[in-house]
């Protein structure tokens, strides 16, 4: 008994046939066992039939297109069947198995329900949002609103809800699983990843006086979120990781350039960095006291670089000047 | 302020229901209103002092317009006045402007109240005082006199004075109005004149009842009523000597600009000698200039609604020293202001956030960015203005621009944020407009070891 299997381009099966003649024949024709409706197969294509050492062969009966293990670029005009390689004709891939094709083991179900998980989500979520909440408490000057809380945690919630949605669905199409638990995991790290670096810029730029970390925060935060990328390209599968590597770090170069470029013409329309100066409890200052002489000397220092952006001619519209 | 008329009694309108009670809002000139004398009833047998004034002055008054070359036609209009028989005479440098910075693209012509008009040249600026002279091609023309008791500022106040123009380009006018004295507060002298002054009237005279002249139309105070500003004659017959003794008329463009880095390093001496003194705000001691040409408010957020969570009280000194450079251009105006910023139910991260949003460091334009000004420069650090225990540590920025057109001339502020305590601190901030870079440091400097608190 022989099984040919018709499958799809993403090799699932797509038919199955069962010969119980020790010949098959394969082919777009009426006459065969397995009719197959592809142009550019032959009206009698394959021959698959015992050898006299007993193992299946499978013969090209003359088509003009030829046959071909998968994979390969040569004509094959007889392939010895080992029940994995599939063999392809015209435009359709096919695969035949003895009867005797050794099936692999039974694999071990897992247990029905995975809660931990789910309450692992969720309890990263309550914290994600716990300090969201704390972080809008502790900006707050005026009247405190419940709005103030509602309107942004609700944005978050749904923004990550359908961020992971979008990468369970894509997951879905390309994979065949959706994991929207685990996208929905690493869209979480991502929000807990800028969240703390935002805050913790803030504090950086103020206690050790940066204030060029405000200026460059684009750079970090796009940079998490094409890691945050990567990572759901990983969840959908393990197959050219370095493609995919790749493309999220070339997208993101992309992105950074496209700022810096905007930021850099905001500057020579404006004249001034967008960024804002964030003040922190004093007891936040993490360097000494600078001497009032020395911090005069480096506004001095300013002078020479105000003369030479005069010496320079205005900027012309659009014009980057940094 | 704005270049042409229109623009100019628009945002006089505009400003006179808007105007803030610390901001004095000055309007030039350059082009506007008359309230006709005809209200008053003159007598048909004895003509009024006004009216026998006006009598004399068609020959010598006149109309000073800016053309566009090309065009020939007017983008400015005001008014001057015949000083000399050769025919130099005065106006306002707002009246131009134009034609001193980008003489290529402007000319100046002269309609007379006698209906005589022709070319006139720019020959002398005073950009502190707002004066100019220009050429008229004249010979043994009639011309105005300097009254000698207002050169020798022996006029007593409420003495009636009489000033003419044309404004708002509708006619040759005369109007009365009273002197007032020299206005106050004021780095620049000028004289308050009680009368209604009006675009298109900016470099007329203003004469006594015998014609002689007191002052030049200047300006008026947006927001008040007949509250007008003459420039004293005194200023006009320095500039007249001066333009008599130079031989070649000198690039006005860099007369300009020369002048300009003359008034504010002369200004700059004038605030560093008056020095600071010390104003309390809460625990702080903060500086306070002593120069009587600031005027100093104080704001407070106490009765404030919803009720503020924390105490805001501001104290800000504004130097009347803005002057007028080009149409689009005005620098020079200096301004110190401290808020006492302490809480009543903030914590210290949200004081911190209060504090965040009352010290960015903003510097005031005076003109568009692209036209004249560098992009800006910063630095803050956190400093130690002094090694005693009286000098609270501050977080202080300092950013600076360069001005394109003028060299050694900088827009400065600095600000300084207290960081003794997490639950008050005093905002200082201290803003000075196209001032030298040195000075403005030793300014600085001297402001920030002002900084102190009495615990």
């Amino acid at each position: 008994m022989i099984w040919v299997e018709v499958l799809s381009r993403q090799h699932d099966i797509a038919a199955r046939f069962r010969i119980a003649s020790p010949e098959a024949r394969i082919g777009r024709g009426y006459d065969n066992d397995v009719i197959v409706d592809d142009p550019y197969v032959a009206a009698s294509h394959l021959r698959v039939f015992r050898d006299e050492a007993g193992q299946l062969v499978a013969e090209d009966m003359g088509s003009v297109n030829g046959t071909f293990l998968d994979g390969h670029k040569s004509r094959s005009a007889r392939i010895v069947i080992n029940g994995k390689d599939t063999i392809r004709i015209g435009q359709t891939t096919i695969r035949v198995r003895d009867v005797s094709h050794e099936v692999e083991r039974e694999r071990v179900a897992p247990p029905d329900r995975h809660v931990l998980p789910i309450v692992l989500a969720v309890a990263l979520a309550a914290a994600l949002l716990g300090f969201y909440a704390l972080k809008v408490w502790l900006t707050q000057t005026g009247e405190p609103r419940a709005s103030n809380y509602v309107t942004p945690i609700l944005t978050i919630v749904v923004t990550i809800v359908v961020w992971a949605g979008i990468w369970a669905l894509l997951s879905r199409i390309f994979s065949g699983r959706s994991r929207f638990l685990h996208n929905l995991f690493i869209a979480l790290a991502c929000a807990a990843a800028l969240l703390i670096y935002v805050e913790l810029a803030k504090i950086a730029a103020f206690a050790w006086t940066l204030p060029s970390i405000g200026a460059y925060e684009y750079v970090a935060i796009w940079s998490i979120i094409a890691v945050t990328c990567f990572f759901h390209l990983h969840a959908i599968g393990r197959a050219r990781l370095w493609l995919k590597g790749t493309i999220v770090a070339l997208l993101l170069v992309a992105m950074i350039a496209v700022l810096a470029l905007q930021q850099s013409e905001a500057f020579s329309d404006s004249g001034r960095q967008q960024a804002t100066r964030q003040l922190m409890p004093p007891s936040f200052r993490a360097v000494p006291l600078q001497d009032e002489k020395a911090f005069f000397g480096d506004i001095a220092k300013l002078k020479a670089t105000l003369d030479g952006d005069r010496a320079k001619p205005a900027p012309a519209p659009g014009e980057a000047s940094q | 302020m704005a270049c042409g008329w229109r623009g100019l009694v628009l945002q006089g309108d505009v400003l006179a229901v808007l105007s803030a009670r610390w901001l004095k809002a000055l309007g030039l000139l350059l082009a506007i209103v008359l309230v006709s004398a005809s209200s008053v009833p003159s007598s048909r047998s004895a003509p009024s002092a006004a009216e026998s004034i006006y009598a004399a002055a068609p020959a010598r008054l006149l109309q000073i317009r800016t053309l566009v070359a090309d065009a020939g036609r007017q983008t400015s209009i005001g008014s001057g006045f015949l000083v000399s028989a050769d025919g130099l005479a005065i106006t306002n440098y707002h009246v131009v402007s134009q034609v001193a910075l980008e003489p290529k693209t402007y000319r100046l012509e002269y309609v007379g109240a006698d209906g005589s008009r022709g070319e006139a040249q720019l020959v002398g600026v005073d950009l502190p005082n707002d004066l100019a002279i220009v050429r008229l091609e004249k010979q043994d023309a009639p011309f105005f006199t300097f009254d000698k008791a207002a050169i020798e500022g022996r006029l007593a106040k409420g003495e009636r004075i009489y000033s003419m123009g044309n404004p708002l380009d509708i006619g040759f006018t005369i109007t009365e109005g009273i002197y007032n004295g020299l206005a106050e507060h004021s780095y620049n002298e000028r004289i308050h004149f009680t009368g209604a002054l009006n675009p298109g009237m900016s470099g007329g005279p203003a004469v006594t009842g015998e014609g002689d002249v007191v002052g030049i139309n200047v300006s008026t105070r947006w927001g008040g009523q007949l509250v007008s500003f003459l420039v004293p004659a005194r200023f006009a017959a320095a500039l007249l000597q001066r333009v008599r003794e130079q031989g070649a008329v000198p690039d006005l463009r860099a007369e300009v600009a020369r002048q300009l880095v003359a008034w504010r390093s002369t200004m700059s001496a004038s605030l560093s000698k008056e020095g600071f003194r010390s104003t309390a705000l809460g625990p702080y001691r903060a500086p306070e200039t002593a120069a009587r040409w600031f005027n100093c408010w104080a704001r407070t957020n106490a009765g404030a609604t919803p009720k503020p969570r924390a105490s805001i009280n501001t104290t800000t000194c504004t130097g009347d020293t803005s002057l007028f450079v080009a149409s689009d251009l005005n620098i020079g105006a200096i301004q110190l202001s401290h808020s006492h910023i302490k809480t009543i139910d903030l914590n210290q991260f949200q004081l911190a956030t209060l504090l965040t949003q009352h010290s960015q460091p903003r510097l005031s334009g005076g003109g568009s960015f692209r036209k004249w000004y560098t992009a800006e420069r910063c630095h803050e650090d956190f400093v130690g203005a002094g090694s005693t225990s009286g000098h609270p540590p501050l977080r202080a920025t300092w950013c600076a621009r360069a001005y394109r057109e003028f060299d050694g001339l900088y827009d400065v502020v600095l600000v300084a944020v207290t960081q003794d305590q997490g639950s008050e601190a005093l905002v200082s901030r201290l803003s000075l407009q196209a001032v030298a870079y040195e000075d403005a440091m030793g300014i600085g400097k001297r402001f920030l070891e002002a900084v102190q608190v009495v615990r």
